[in-house]
């Protein structure tokens, strides 16, 4: 980046804004509940049926990348401490 | 001796101890009780000589002790009602003591179960735990328990009423219905899919059912202590305080009991 260009900071802010499901401070289970209903949404719809998007979109922007990484691994391996199928 | 002859050689009504070994004796058993189960749970190798033997050694002072005891209350006479007075007071404070002993492990187990943590599955139980059905083994057991306080006030009262053999038999139903008690939990530790090991779940389940357990059969001791000393006349229909405070005792296992029952075998199942 050169000197002369001006660096713009944006404010960084969650797209999901706020749930009333998850009042606290610890978003945690924010997190994992939209990884889970958007992993149940895609296996019962399809991953073209566009509403499941919602719950990506959330995930993406609240779950570190390490704990969605590590419950792929854990799908991909069959033990994913939950069943998405019902 | 009675009171009243008591009195011309004593102008108060307590009981001055006389020296005892028992004390230290009970201090050097506990220490290494302690000492040798943290180091058989941090793999000490000869822990497995260390544990029984300290456990002998306790139960060995609290025999030793609890004798002295019994021959200084039922044979000499040193338990008036003013020592009474003393010795339930300390029964009540151990009694609230272990109240919050069991405090410390359902706060334990609604920490896990209230909010499952993401690794749990954010549910409880757990994926793949196969919890026990309330309403079969545990709410037999709980009937169980609720029968023998009826059995032990039965005895209680039959003994403060000068009826011998009513006294004698509740205590001899509550003694069968206590092991009966513990006999169905070993069943059901030996039938159940999960393990001490198995997370959050078993450790819970465990701890709490296990200290429970443990403390079942303290009290069956107990209350056969209690029936042993009817037996042997030393216990009269005014003057039974260690059978009132295994009573006691008792009724407190027993509502630990319900606890465990209504929120470990049914809300967490």
């Amino acid at each position: 980046m050169s000197d002369d260009e001006e660096r713009v900071t944006m404010p960084f802010k969650f797209v999901t804004g706020f749930d009333a499901r998850f009042p606290n401070q610890n978003q945690t289970k924010h997190c994992w509940q939209n990884y889970v209903d958007y992993h149940k949404c895609i296996l019962a719809k399809g991953e073209d049926f566009k509403p499941c998007r919602q719950f990506f979109i959330a995930y993406r922007s609240l779950c570190p990348a390490s704990w969605t990484a590590r419950w792929d691994d854990q799908r991909d391996a069959g033990n994913f401490p939950l069943r998405l199928d019902q | 001796m009675s009171n009243l002859n008591r009195s011309i050689f004593q102008g108060h009504p307590f009981h001055l101890v006389s020296p005892s070994p028992w004390p230290l004796f009970t201090c050097i058993s506990l220490l290494t009780l302690t000492t040798s189960a943290v180091s058989g749970m941090h793999g000490f190798e000869s822990a497995g000589y260390w544990i029984p033997s300290a456990l002998i050694l306790v139960i060995s002072s609290m025999f030793l002790w609890f004798r002295d005891v019994i021959s200084e209350g039922t044979y000499i006479g040193n338990h008036t009602l003013a020592v009474q007075k003393g010795l339930n007071m300390g029964v009540a404070l151990f009694i609230v003591s272990e109240a919050l002993f069991f405090l410390a492990i359902f706060w334990a187990y609604f920490h896990s179960a209230l909010s499952p943590t993401v690794e749990l599955g954010a549910q409880w139980p757990p994926i793949g735990i196969e919890a026990i059905n309330a309403f079969e083994l545990p709410l037999l057991n709980t009937v169980l328990l609720l029968a023998s306080g009826v059995t032990i006030t039965y005895s209680h009262h039959s003994l403060i009423q000068g009826n011998r053999n009513g006294a004698l038999y509740g205590a001899i139903f509550t003694l069968v219905l206590a092991l009966v008690f513990t006999g169905f939990q070993g069943v059901e530790y030996s039938v159940s899919s999960f393990t001490l090991t198995d997370g959050a779940y078993g450790s819970c389940f465990y701890f709490g059912t296990g200290f429970h357990g443990l403390h079942v059969i303290i009290g069956t001791i107990f209350i056969g202590v209690g029936f042993w000393r009817m037996l042997a006349y030393h216990l009269t229909e005014n003057h039974h305080l260690g059978l009132e405070s295994s009573i006691l005792y008792w009724h407190f296992v027993d509502v630990v009991w319900l606890f465990l029952f209504l929120s470990v075998y049914y809300w967490g199942s």
